[in-house]
């Protein structure tokens, strides 16, 4: 970090020699050494961390060194002192602050003159990153050129005209950033990510007859891609952050299909980027039968467990040009067992049924599920 | 373009001889030789993509670009070489310390020469919808239907000579374009947002143009009226993208109207439907056709809107109003609903005419455990016009465990879920059919 923006923000490191006699405080400044390498690490999502080194050039005995800021907001707590050489002449006795200032104080005791070099750090406000991705999938959306872009956001009230920032223990470039800026980089270019797109019905979430509704019921719609190395990808997690995405137009040109904001995606997970709904497939949820069966009841006649027997009629459209793999979402409560079932499907969990129906272009299919809920109180 | 042309002109290629900071050289960036908008109706969205010639130095060059008093998301921009791509290296896009709406771009090229490059953002301000006025002929079993779409432009741009497309579709976004527009800086800032008060020229401008508005639009629209466009219609994805012929010119305040599509011979179903629970004790018309080939229609989906329905009454082709329908977006192949509201001229009476009870049940303590109830009705569905209708009445039960059994004229019969029945009828002009029906509904342990 500069000088300039040493002075604009940080105040001051200053060495202060005490005395020989006794410690009163801060007599005399001393030096007032320049920055040598600064870090800002920003791998953490709600903390930003600056390491900075320095030399300080120390007399023998007690040495009061001085650090004070202004201007920027530091967490006092926060803020750590090492010596990185002489290690066997420079003793770190304390540090204390002073009454109604930005600052602190260390008292470092040296065995004779010498110049030490020292890493400070501290945490230090309104200063992060964020990632953005842009993602454009091909024509048949089989394929996804996504590129991840840094935002670094610096308001802390600093300027960093030299830093390396660290995004993760692996990931680390030189940068330089005023106050008050904004900056986007690019990270990194994946030219064909391959991409799953998938129409999800959760009948525990959507309405089930859209004849009865004002406005078209929306099928969610994502694609789904794996931090994986055979997608391109896999080297390291991938951030959380807003992405948007385009498709080819087939004209050279693209279209905005959707924005979504995803979370951290480690490596060999998955990430789904919610992109819109479709309107082309549309589910039509009828219950056709609810029926008390096997009813038990105690002395005085009141019921006390019976089982259903229930009957779920689904409607599955196609109005589009192509062909569509609909994830189709039930969910039974309780103690369960399915009579019949027209279409295959797979437990997600113990109440949740996940059907995946294949529909061709402008086609549709029923599913008939039957089953008895049991041992209802 | 004035609003556009005025904050380019204060845009300029900064090229550095090196890669050091150093002399620089002021290059005024060209203007633009194409823009095209694929403009969104389901948000306040639109995709801007616009072309132009730079002229790049070798070395590190700087492009600066402001958007003053105008509603673009400035984390949407984006630029990208269309020629020399192995040449150019985009550096980053910075957002200067103490400025506002303005990113400066820092390209590194490996030779000097021409650069065609694309810039393209996320706008507010722009839109478009769709109407449609339809106009019934004879008997009524015919409609010409007529669509249209209207786009606005209250961006605080001008958009001049563009290729202008509409995207059908339902998009998924976090942030209003308008508030990321509105956003200083572009991506907001950590921690506390210092009391600084916001810009408003955006605003205040946005607000005074609105006023005037509509009396710009009207004129526009009537000298559009005369010289309709092709539009080109096409799927992408969940989206359908109706591209319209040539170029238009938008001007900040003012509206387009542009016809996109006339089908002069649908066939339509007059449909009336009477279902207490849904619509109370009035019969409901709807107009019923499907969005297919044989309707003279199919070829896309039909974006919601608003539907004005209009009568012909005689061969001067005088009109009479029927009524107007908000529907939803119709996929091709749909068959759609259009509910004009109330009528009085289809009468529906559903009557109870019989109730009692049957086979009680008694606990051990002498109590009623289980027992039915028996309802009997009488509809009568009467047609006071001059024409033939269908008419669809929907009973519900209000028990899950019941029976039916029906006599009469009852027409098409359907049970449609637990609790529900429908009965279809085809009434001729002026006549009246009765039919009955008895419910058996099973309570208590009747009901086990």
């Amino acid at each position: 970090m500069s000088r300039q923006s040493f002075f604009g923000v940080l105040c001051g490191l200053a060495l202060l020699i005490l005395l020989p006699s006794q410690a009163e405080a801060r007599i005399k400044l001393a030096a007032l050494p320049d920055r040598a390498d600064t870090v800002i690490r920003l791998d953490h999502p709600a903390a930003t961390l600056i390491e900075e080194e320095r030399v300080l050039t120390l007399q023998k005995g007690l040495n009061h060194v001085d650090f004070s800021w202004k201007g920027v907001s530091i967490d006092a707590d926060s803020i750590r002192l090492k010596v990185l050489t002489q290690t066997d002449k420079v003793a770190l006795l304390s540090l204390s602050y002073p009454p109604e200032e930005a600052s602190l104080v260390w008292e470092m005791h040296a065995k004779e003159a010498v110049e030490v070099a020292v890493r400070i750090s501290y945490l230090l406000s309104n200063i992060d990153r964020l990632i953005a991705y842009r993602g454009v999938a091909n024509l048949d959306e089989t394929q996804l050129q996504l590129r991840s872009f840094l935002v670094l956001r610096n308001f802390s009230g600093e300027d960093f005209d030299q830093a390396i920032i660290f995004l993760s223990s692996s990931q680390s470039f030189p940068e330089q950033i005023q106050n008050e800026e904004t900056k986007q980089i690019l990270l990194f270019t994946k030219p064909a990510v391959p991409i799953r797109k998938v129409w999800t019905f959760d009948a525990g979430q959507l309405p089930w007859d859209p004849e009865k509704l004002e406005s078209n019921v929306g099928i969610p719609v994502v694609y789904r891609l794996e931090n994986v190395p055979k997608a391109g990808l896999g080297a390291f997690g991938l951030w959380k952050g807003k992405v948007r995405v385009f498709q080819e137009d087939g004209h050279q040109g693209t279209i905005f299909l959707g924005e979504d904001q995803t979370q951290m995606v480690p490596v060999g997970e998955r990430m789904e980027i919610y992109i819109g709904d479709s309107r082309d497939l549309v589910v039509t949820q009828r219950k056709m039968r609810e029926e008390r069966v096997n009813v038990r009841r105690n002395k005085k006649g009141q019921i006390v467990l019976y089982d259903t027997d229930e009957l779920i009629q689904a409607r599955l459209e196609n109005f589009k040009d192509r062909a569509a793999r609909l994830t189709l979402i039930q969910h039974v409560l309780g103690e369960w067992n399915m009579e019949d079932c027209n279409l295959e499907y797979r437990r997600r969990d113990a109440n949740t049924l996940e059907f995946e129906v294949d529909l061709a272009p402008h086609s549709h299919r029923e599913l008939v599920m039957h089953y008895h809920r049991r041992n209802v109180r | 373009m004035r609003r556009m042309f005025f904050f380019m002109l204060a845009a300029f290629l900064l090229a550095v001889p090196g890669p050091a900071e150093g002399k620089m050289d002021l290059v005024t960036l060209p203007a633009r030789d194409a823009v095209e908008l694929t403009i969104y109706n389901s948000a306040d969205l639109t995709l801007a993509r616009d072309r132009r010639v730079l002229t790049m130095k070798k070395g590190l060059n700087q492009l600066q670009f402001s958007w003053a008093n105008t509603l673009i998301d400035p984390t949407s921009l984006e630029m990208q070489p269309l020629a020399q791509g192995e040449n150019i290296d985009l550096l980053d896009l910075v957002f200067p310390p103490r400025t506002s709406q303005l990113g400066l771009w820092r390209l590194q090229s490996g030779r000097s020469g021409r650069l065609p490059v694309e810039i393209s953002y996320l706008t507010s301000g722009l839109s478009w919808r769709a109407f449609y006025l339809a106009t019934l002929q004879g008997n009524e079993t015919k409609m010409r239907l007529e669509g249209f779409v209207r786009v606005t432009n209250v961006s605080g741009e001008d958009y001049e000579n563009a290729k202008v497309r509409l995207v059908v579709g339902q998009v998924h976004l976090l942030d209003r374009i308008a508030d990321l527009a509105r956003r200083v800086p572009p991506y907001g800032r950590p921690g506390p947002v210092p009391g600084v008060p916001r810009p408003e020229a955006a605003d205040a401008g946005l607000r005074r143009e609105r006023m005037v508005e509509a009396k710009a639009a009207l004129s526009q629209m009537q000298a559009l009226e005369a010289r309709p466009k092709e539009i080109v219609k096409e799927g992408l994805s969940e989206y359908f993208l109706y591209t319209i012929e040539g170029t238009e010119t938008i001007s900040h305040g003012w509206s387009k109207r542009l016809p996109s599509f006339d089908s002069p011979q649908v066939p339509v179903v007059n449909l009336y439907k009477y279902e207490e629970e849904q619509y109370g004790p009035a019969v409901m018309r709807f107009l019923s056709f499907k969005n297919d080939q044989a309707h003279g229609l199919g070829q896309t989906p039909i974006p919601g809107g608003l539907l004005k329905v209009y009568r012909n009454l005689d061969s001067a082709g005088h009109l009479s109003f029927e009524g107007q329908s908000q529907f939803k977006y119709i996929p091709v192949g749909e068959k759609v609903e259009l509910n004009l509201g109330p009528v009085e001229d289809v009468l529906v009476r559903a009557k109870p005419m019989n109730f009692r009870t049957d086979r009680y049940l008694f606990d051990a303590e002498g109590d009623i455990s289980g027992w039915d109830e028996i309802r009997e009705f009488e509809v009568e569905v009467k047609n006071t016009r001059g024409i033939p209708i269908q008419v669809e009445v929907r009973r519900h039960a209000p028990s899950a465990k019941w029976e039916l059994t029906k006599k009469g004229a009852f027409g098409a019969y359907e049970q449609v879920d637990l609790n529900t029945v429908k009965f279809t009828l085809a009434l001729k002009p002026g006549e009246t059919q009765t039919f009955q029906y008895t419910l058996t509904t099973h309570h208590g342990r009747r009901a086990d």
